[in-house]
This record gives C-alpha cells, structure tokens and sequence, in this order.
C-alpha cells in the first residue's frame, strides 16, 4: 500500500462517507437483462419457396424447412478449432438462454418469436448453442421430430422431389469405438449445434435474432444417394438413420453445421 | 497510588481547558459520529467506598476443641453482594478444624452496607479475621471476633499493582466495561481479580475488604477496538453467540445453511464467510479451523451458549500483536462468565414446534467464571426441511489462589438440522415454490465440538505469566445443494450419464491442539506506567476432508472431488509495547511473526486419465490410479511447504481528555492459505491485509448516565482475497481488494435502561477493475436497547414484593447490497422484541423475532443453477435467495433457585 494512500485513508474515508450517503451508484459491473427472442429464415428469402444451387451442383427448390428448436444459448466460450467438446454443458459462463421452444419456419423471413422472453447478461457473447430437442437431452429413446424438409432438387435431368423428417435419438446415437472411453459421445452431444460464433452483447429490451438459411443444410448433400421411396410420383426420403451418406451429410454437415445455416444477431436497443 | 489516580482525575476534570473540548466535539459532529461502546477508561475513575458491617455474629468457639484448650486464627474471605447480603465464605487463612467451620458458619450470617462504586453499590470482598481464645475454666464462648490484636494482611497479593486498578471497577450487569484503551495505567494481563485495598474499621472489628472488578481485557488498540459488555443487552433476543457480534459496527450476519452451520459474518466490508477472515474465539481458545473444507478458517459458533457471554471483545482490524492467523478483517474474543449465581431453568417454547431447555448453574460463592450449563434444542422450522435440534453442555471452574488463576472449561455441543439451502427468484416469483420452500431436501448440517483446555495465570513481582492450553475435536458434515443439476460433466471415460445431481456432501473432522502464553511485565517510568509483554502461540490440525457429489435418484455418492488430509502447524512468536511517555499519549503495539507448515496429503489427486487401459478402463472412479495404458500410479499425492509472515502493529492514543481520545491504528494480519491450493515447496500464499484506522471516541459519565461514541474511520487493503463460489461450494481464491469506510456507535447506559447503536458505511472494490465486491453492504445499522428495573405500580406488588420488568429490542438495517451483474438486492430492517415479567424466583417471558413478520431475504446471489424447474436447462446468472425468517413466537418461564439476581 502506498503511503500516501495509507495515510490519506481517513480523509478519503470521511470525503466518501460525506458523498455516499445514499449511495455512488457503484456496481458489481454487467447487467442481468432480458429480451426478445426470435428466430427467422434468411432475410432474402419470400416466404414461399426458396431456389438455390447448392454447392454439389443441385438446384434445389424448398419447399418446407423447418426447424425445431428446444432452447438455445450463448456463451463467453470463444470457439476454437480442433478443441474436443466434452459435455453436454460447457465450461465457461453463459451469458443468454432462450428457454421456449420454437418450431421455426426457415422459409420466412419474419422474426418468429420464442415463447418465452430471453434472459441473460449484459456481456459478450461468442458462441452460440442450439439445442434441436423437444425435451431431456439425454434422452436416448425420442423420436420427435426435429427438421421438417421438402423440396425438388434437379441436377443433369435428374429430379429428385424429397424429405426429410428427422428426428434425434436412438438413430443418431454413436457407439463408443473404444471401451477405454464409453463416455465418448452422450446423444447430448447429437442434439447440440455447439460453437456457433457469435460476437454480441445481450441488452436490455432488444431482440435476439437467429437466421437460419436453411439452404446450407444441403451444402454437401448428393441427393441421387437419397433413398427413393416411392416411384409413382418419385419421392426420396432421407432415412433418419446415420447409414446413409446423404442423411449423414444432412445431418452432420447441415443441420449441425455450426458456421453457415445459423447466425446470431443483436437488434433493437 | 490511588491518590495519585485520583488526583490525575481531578486533574482531567479540573484542567481541560474549554477550547479542545469544543473543537473535539466539532469534530466528532462533523464526522457524523455515532458511538462506541464504552470502555470506561477514558472515563474518570470512580469513587470507591468499601463494605461497612451492619450486624456482627460472633463465632462459637468449637466444643470439640475445648479440652485442647487452643486459640486460633481463622480468615475468612467474604463475598458481599450488592445488598449487602453475604453470599459466599470461604477460608483464607485455616486454624482446622473445627475453627474454620465455626468461622465460616458466623461469616455467613454477617450482613454489611455494600461497597459503592460512585454511589452505586456493588460486590465487593472482605476479610474477617476470627480469633479463637482458649476458653478459660469452662467458658462457652469466646468473644469473636474480638477486636483483632494485628490487622490481618490484606487479601491482595503482594505483587499486585493495586493502586491504580482501584479505577476501574465495574459492575458488570449494569454498565459498560471501562475503556483500557485511555487507562492511564493499567495491567494488560492482569490475573483478575483486580482489586484495591481499603482498609476500614469496624466498631468493635477491624477487617480488609477488597473490591473485585471484573477481569480487565489488553489494552486498547484504539477506535477499532471495542470490548462489549453485553450487560443489560443481554435481554436483547439472540439466537446464538454469533448475534452478539452486532454490539459492535458493521456486522451483518446471514445464513443459507442452518442452524448447524456457521453463519456468514460482514465486518467492515468483507465478506468473511464463515470465519475466514476474523479470527474467533471463546476465552482465548480458537474458534477458526484451519484446513476446514468448506472454507479454511470456517468458525461456527453456535456451541456457545448465548447466556454464558459476558463480555466480547473485537477489533475490526489486525492492530494488536496478540491476534493471528484469520485476524484479516479482525478479531473476536468471547469472554464466558455467569453473574447470577444459583441455578436457573428456563423453558421456552413456541411457533413451529420450537422448544428450549437451558439449565444454568453458577455455585454460590464461586466466582463468575465458575459455571455450567446445559441448553436442548429442537425446532420443526419456519417452512421445509429446516427441523434441528441441538444439545449443548458448558462447564468452566475459576479459582484463585494468592497468586494463581486458575481456569478448566470443557464443553460438548452436538446439533443436527436439515436446511432449505437456497431459491431461485424466479421459480419463486412464478409460484413454482413458496418463499420458505427447498429443492433438496437432502441438505443439512450434523456438527459437533468437544473441547478442554486449561488457563493458569501465576503473579512472580511484577511479571505476570499466562499459559493456556486447549484440545478442541470437531466432527462436522454438511449437505449443500446450490446449483441443482449442472456441474456434472460427461468424462469421455465415464459411462454416458446425465445431470445426476450437485449436492456436495462434506464431511470433516478436525483434532486441534495447542497452547498461547504470555509474560507480562509493567514499571513506572516518566512517572508512568510501562508495560511490555511477550507471548506466544502454538497449534497444530490434524484434519481430514473430504466431498462427493451425490446422486439425486439414489442418494449415492458418485463422485469425490477431494479427499485431503492435513496437519497444519502454526507457531507465533510477539512483542508488545504499552509505552506512555506522557500522560495523554500512549504508544502501544509491536510485532507479530508467524510461521505456518503444510503437510497435505491429496488421495484424489488424480482425477482424470489421458490414455486410460482398453481392457481396465476407470470407468465411473473420481480418483483414478492408472494412467499410460495400465501404468501403475497411485492418486495420492503428498505436498508440504511451509510460509511465515510478519505483521507489525501499532496505535497511537492521545488522551482520554475530558473523556475524549483520539487514535491512530495500523496494522498487517494475514490468512493462512487453504490446504486445498498447496502445491509442493511452492511459496505459499497468504492474504495479507493491510489496515488503518484513525477515530475518536468519548466515553464519560454524565450525571445518571454513562455515555459514550465513538467513530473512526478506516482502509485496509486484501492482496489476495477469497470469493465465495456457489459452483464450487467453496471460496475461491481473486485478486487484491480494498475497502474504505468509516464505523461508529453510541451507548448510553442509565439506572434503567441501556440503549446501543451503530452505523457502518463502507465501499469495497476489487483493486484491478474498481469494481464493488458483491455481496458486501454498504451500510448497516443497528439497534439494541433495554428497559429493565421494578414495576412503579403499588397495586402490582404481591406482598410488598414488586414486579421486576424487562423491555428490550433490536433492529437491524441492511441497505441494498451489490450482487453480481450490476445488481442490488433488497434491504433487510427486522425487529426483535423480548419482553420479561418477574417476581420472587419466577419470570415469565415472550419473545418475538422479526417482530413484523417482514419477509424479507437474509441472502442473495447471482449466479447459474439448473435445479429443472424448467423444461430445459438454466445456465444463465440467475437471482437466488435465502429466505430470512418469518415472525417467531417464543414463550418462556424460568425460575431462579438461590443466589442472587
């Protein structure tokens, strides 16, 4: 301590006593705030059906895109390549949760919001959860559907009218490779779109928005390995199971990519 | 030497010149000063009158002796209650018997006028010389006590520095203890009694009486230093010895266990959790545990049982060399006495399902500090899952002989209560749970303390050597469930699992043994009195801990976080100087040296396994023994260090001038580190504080009423502080911390009545943003005060016998305190209330505790819980509380058998 400090104490103390009768208005430092919290499709897109070229040379119309979504957070976790996940929870402090669940039109652009407000701390966001779950995450056994897809893609002559209703349990759950780690991959870990960079302060009374373009889920999806299932009129279905490549890069590169279909922003105050 | 007091007294009053008075006052009123608790010294020294005898009883000269034909002498020491009554003999000076049983037996049927303190009267001690003729021929009798041929010597050891102590006799139940801190001479360890000689004579006798005061505390280090003599507030209700705390400024008290579980102490801007950073203890043996789990320096004392305090003495500050490890926001000392001797019952009883058993006992003719007592609790609780009950037992004998104290105290204490831990604020505003409602019911606390120890205080000259040793044991469990379902992880080696549950359960046991002693040494120099003392302490922990988390399904543990054993050793070595060069000026202080060893042993040191085996994987075990595919490695690890610290301490005391002192106080005290961070041959932490504080305080008898205020003005600065984590259900280690406030009180103490307050402003940053600590209040206020005396009303006497009536309450203000996240939280203002009704040996009693049935919330926190209340998870800061208790109710009879009130 410095001397001056030491032996200025009594002064600072009674200047301080004198001026903070009612208090400095000092704080802790942060906010606890609430918000809005809305999810939409991508900005440009009309409300009807949504046409692209996906990047494996597809042109896809949309029809139907919609996302089920349980909960969703955001958290100081700054995004790292390569760090391996570990429960289901992450380390480090979340600073915005949106607890009411949403099924959420990917096709419009129109803020739909969340059934409840958002709560939160007035601190910066980097990372983005979704949680695709109608109920306990760990639940093995849950055949809810979670994605909600239909549409035409084209490619060569070659139409391929499809779905895809998927859903997130039994399906998706990935034995241990190695009986040294059992613990490997909880079905958690299937349902969370984990680490989706984000860089934004929740405020008081504003508006948390996720866009969701839901032509990325199909960014390396070849849709002539979708399992036809019907042949009069054609229909192709993804399989909901993890054994087909195009359910997998649905799944996996689509629905849980955490950069491309999904990004967080701040609006309003 | 007591002339010479006396007259330096005249002198004070006589001599203060008007001026300093004035600008003293001025500046006192600038201040915004409030109070203190008296200490008495700064007051002049009363006028002291000794026992006069109204009835003589000759003693019978023993039949049984008369054929031997034998003169005696027999003296006796006499214990004159303040009604002159004498209520306890006992032989100083033995012929055998049967002479001293006839000495005694006529002793005890002498009455006197008691001795008077300013008027007032007080106990007081005599001795009655009893000389036993041969009786001549047949004679029955001898006439005894005839007039005594040689004045017997007075009961005052030889090496007693008599004189000037004569200033400060008290009388405990009615009055504020003395100021030492502005005595102009006194004895920092004197062994009590402290008594003056005054030789009297009666008609037809003559007789030494002696005038007992109460035991002095050291020195005082200034305005942060405040002895409380609970007195008349002890009517003010209290529910354990903790609440004796807010006597003195700045003290806020919560609890989100039980009452089983230590409270949470404020003071002066630290959050000192459970005792962390103040160091407690009963009588000179400590309260803190050092290696505790659950927070290192953790004191819960609840084992002490509130009727037994006599007196408390804090320093909110490290100021005196005397205080040690823990002593970073302070001290507190309980001093234990029982001034009503007899037996006491008292039953209370009252709303939900509360009911008291307390039995206390102070021998008649023993000393105030000779006692037991043995109080039984149970409660059903206020809302869910807050049943307990509790058994105390205290015993302490305080003896005395020329030269010697002498003091055993041994106590037991075994308590039991579940706990509703904490709410979230928005289940409870969404009706999801009451106010008073628990997620767990799981928690709770089982506890217990067993203690001896020892004090022998010998008087050689002018040396007086103190020696003290104690053994406390402590078995303590508890059950906490702050965050619900969040903090299990999913290891890759564990089998895939959920959220199993976060209540910890902790369990500890703590052996604690040690000494602390002193030599005191005092001479006049300059006129003056100079005093010097060396102490030491020692103590030495052997503690186990440990801590799962258990499974909310089963009830199972499922993980273990920590499993340490400790033996901590801390020795301490001062030197204190009481040098008064001048009359009003007084330097006092001196230096402390500690060294503290760690011997760890961690058995759950590792807890993860980077390559574990295929064919033997660890599975769901928390302290894992293989690593490298199966090469073999124990989880324990053993880690020892050791650390010192030296902590100079000093104050400077101008006066008592008119009544009015002003000091200067600095000071270093540190924490020990926590076991738990001990990492081999590493340099070991410690918190290290840094104090100053600069006050004024006044203390005089004005008339009918003794007065007294003081305020003052404070920083200290923490380098390494300790956070409490929710998460972790432990503190946490943070950066620096400094705090600047300023503390005041007031007491006035009449015939009838004594009144008490205090007023603590205090801001509390962290030294690296300029951010508040949370949790911390900016301001406290509190309130005790007490009407006590006879009912005035004739027609309420039952045969001339008046009512006796007490009246006396306490409030408290808490004001918004900052929470993390830019928060506050709301205020806290309850009033207590206890009214008593007496007459012969019975007293019919009411008190109510939060007399308004405010509901308010004794705690608050922000932070992230997840106790599924929600369909999914809360991982967000969320406002959680403890709620504060509702209206209590309790009824009391007691009955007072023997002695005296």
């Amino acid at each position: 301590m410095k001397r001056t400090a030491t032996w200025l104490a009594p002064i600072a103390g009674l200047a301080v006593s004198l001026g903070c009768w009612a208090g400095c208005g000092d704080t802790t430092g942060g906010a606890r705030v609430a918000f809005d919290v809305a999810a939409a499709g991508p900005s440009d897109a009309t409300g009807g059906a949504l046409t692209f070229m996906s990047p494996q040379g597809y042109r896809v119309t949309l029809d139907r895109a919609r996302l089920y979504i349980g909960a969703l957070y955001l958290n100081q976790t700054v995004p790292t390549s390569g760090a391996q996940e570990t429960g289901c929870i992450r380390p480090g402090i979340y600073v915005a949760q949106a607890t009411g669940s949403l099924w959420v039109d990917a096709l419009s652009p129109q803020q739909q919001p969340f059934a409840t407000r958002g709560e939160g701390i007035a601190s910066e966001a980097k990372a983005g959860e979704l949680w695709l779950t109608a109920g306990d995450i760990q639940r093995i056994d849950d055949n809810t559907v979670i994605v909600d897809a239909a549409g035409t893609a084209q490619r060569g002559g070659q139409s391929y009218p499809f779905e895809a209703q998927l859903s997130i349990g039994r399906n998706r759950l990935i034995p241990s490779m190695d009986p040294a780690y059992p613990g490997t991959n909880p079905i958690c870990k299937q349902r969370i779109v984990s680490l989706i960079p984000t860089d934004l302060i929740p405020q008081e009374g504003g508006t948390l928005l996720l866009r969701i373009d839901p032509r990325r889920w199909f960014d390396t999806v070849d849709f002539s390995q979708v399992p036809k299932v019907q042949d009069s009129p054609a229909l192709y279905r993804f399989s909901n199971r993890n054994d087909n490549p195009a359910d997998l890069s649905l799944f996996n590169n689509g629905i849980r990519s955490r950069s491309g279909p999904y990004s967080f922003s701040w609006q309003g105050t | 030497m007591l002339l010479h007091a006396m007259q330096t007294s005249c002198i004070t009053k006589q001599g203060a010149a008007a001026w300093p008075i004035r600008w003293t006052l001025a500046l006192l009123l600038a201040l915004g000063v409030h109070s203190t608790v008296a200490r008495a010294a700064d007051k002049p020294a009363p006028v002291l009158s000794p026992p006069q005898p109204v009835e003589h009883v000759p003693a019978t000269y023993p039949a049984a002796a008369r054929e031997a034909r034998k003169s005696a002498r027999v003296i006796v020491l006499a214990t004159v209650a303040a009604n002159g009554e004498v209520t306890a003999v006992e032989v100083s000076e033995s012929a055998g018997e049967p002479f001293d049983s006839a000495a005694l037996s006529a002793a005890r049927r002498w009455r006197f006028s008691p001795a008077r303190s300013d008027g007032k009267p007080i106990e007081s001690q005599v001795q009655i010389p009893f000389l036993f003729h041969a009786p001549v021929e047949l004679a029955e009798t001898a006439p005894s006590p005839s007039p005594v041929l040689a004045p017997p010597p007075p009961v005052v050891p030889a090496n007693e520095a008599p004189v000037e102590r004569a200033t400060v006799t008290e009388d405990r139940a009615t009055r504020a203890r003395p100021d030492a801190a502005s005595t102009p001479s006194r004895d920092n360890a004197s062994a009590e009694p402290t008594r003056a000689v005054a030789e009297t004579a009666a008609s037809k006798t003559s007789f030494a009486s002696t005038i007992t005061s109460k035991r002095l505390p050291p020195a005082s280090r200034g305005a942060a230093d405040f002895h409380v003599e609970i007195g008349a507030l002890s009517a003010v209700p209290r529910k354990n010895a903790s609440e004796a705390l807010k006597l003195v400024p700045g003290i806020l008290l919560t609890n989100d266990g039980s009452e089983a579980h230590a409270d949470q102490v404020f003071l002066r801007g630290f959050d000192a959790r459970e005792g962390q950073d103040i160091e407690f203890s009963v009588g000179g043996v400590p309260i803190n545990e050092s290696g505790n789990l659950h927070g290192n320096g953790y004191s819960d004392t609840h084992f002490i049982v509130p009727e037994l305090i006599a007196a408390l003495r804090v320093i909110e500050g490290p100021f005196d060399p005397r205080q040690g490890n823990y002593a970073v926001a302070g001290s507190a000392d309980y001093e234990l006495g029982l001034s009503q001797r007899g037996i006491l019952g008292k039953f209370s009883a009252g709303n939900f399902g509360t009911l008291r058993a307390l039995l206390l006992w102070g021998p008649k003719g023993a000393r105030e500090g000779t006692f037991a007592a043995v109080e039984l609790y149970e409660t059903a609780g206020f809302g869910q899952n807050r049943d307990g009950r509790r058994a105390t037992v205290m015993a302490q004998y305080e003896g005395r002989s020329a030269a010697h104290l002498y003091r055993i105290t041994a106590q037991a204490y075994i308590a039991s209560f579940h706990s509703a831990g904490v709410l979230r604020e928005d289940d409870y505003r969404s009706a999801r749970l009451g106010f008073f409602d628990t997620y767990d019911t799981r928690q709770g606390a089982d506890t217990g303390r067993y203690s001896l120890s020892g004090l022998l205080e010998s008087r050689v000259g002018s040396l007086l050597v103190r020696n003290q040793a104690y053994a406390i044991a402590r078995p303590m469990r508890l059950r906490e469930n702050f965050t619900g379902f969040l903090l299990d992880t999913q290891e890759p080696t564990q089998s895939l699992h959920g959220q199993r549950g976060d209540l910890i359960d902790l369990q500890s046991m703590a052996g604690t043994f040690g000494a602390r002693g002193s030599a005191h040494l005092s001479g006049d120099i300059f006129h003056q009195t100079q005093e010097i003392e060396v102490g030491y302490f020692a103590r030495g922990d052997l503690v186990t801990n440990s801590q799962h988390r258990v499974e909310a399904a089963t009830g199972n543990p499922y993980a273990v976080e920590t499993d340490l054993e400790s033996r901590l050793g801390d020795i301490g070595l001062y030197v204190d100087f009481n040098l008064r060069p001048y009359r009003y000026i007084a330097l006092r202080g001196g230096v402390r040296a500690d060294l503290f060893t760690y011997d760890v042993l961690d058995k759950c040191a590792v807890q993860s396994v980077a390559h574990p085996s295929r064919e033997n994987p660890p599975g769901d075990a928390s302290c894992l023994s293989q690593q490298d595919f199966g090469k073999y490695r124990e989880p324990i690890q053993r880690s020892t260090t050791t650390g010192s610290a030296v902590m100079p301490r000093a104050s400077l005391i101008l006066g008592p001038l008119w009544g009015i002192s002003a000091a200067v106080s600095y000071g270093q005290g540190v924490r020990s580190i926590d076991p738990y961070y001990i990492t081999q041959d590493a340099k070991t932490p410690f918190a290290s504080a840094q104090s100053i504080d600069a006050g004024l305080s006044f203390a005089r008898r004005l008339g009918p009423i003794d007065l007294s205020l003081r305020s003052a003005f404070f920083q200290t600065r923490v380098d390494r502080d300790l956070i409490f984590s929710q998460t972790a259900g432990r503190n946490l280690l943070s950066n620096g911390t400094t705090r600047i406030g300023s503390a005041s009180a007031v007491r006035v103490i009449g015939g009838f009545f004594d009144l008490a307050a205090n007023l603590t402003y205090v801001r509390a940053t962290f030294d690296d943003t300029g951010l508040l600590i949370p949790y911390v209040p900016d301001w406290v206020f509190r309130f005790d005060g007490s009407l006590f005396g006879e009912l005035p009303w004739d027609k309420l006497r039952i045969r001339g016998k008046a009512f006796r009536g007490t009246l006396a309450a306490g409030f408290t203000y808490v004001s918004p305190r900052p929470l993390p996240q830019g928060e506050r939280s709301n205020p806290i203002a309850v009033t207590d209330l206890n009214a008593t009704l007496g007459i012969w040996l019975f007293d019919l009693g009411i008190v109510a505790t939060n007399l308004f049935d405010v509901q308010y919330r004794l705690g608050e926190y922000n932070y992230a819980s997840d106790f599924g209340s929600q369909p999914f998870p809360t991982l967000v800061p969320m406002r959680h509380f403890s709620a504060g208790a509702p209206r209590q109710v309790l009824f009391s009879l007691s009955v007072q058998i023997g002695g005296g009130r």
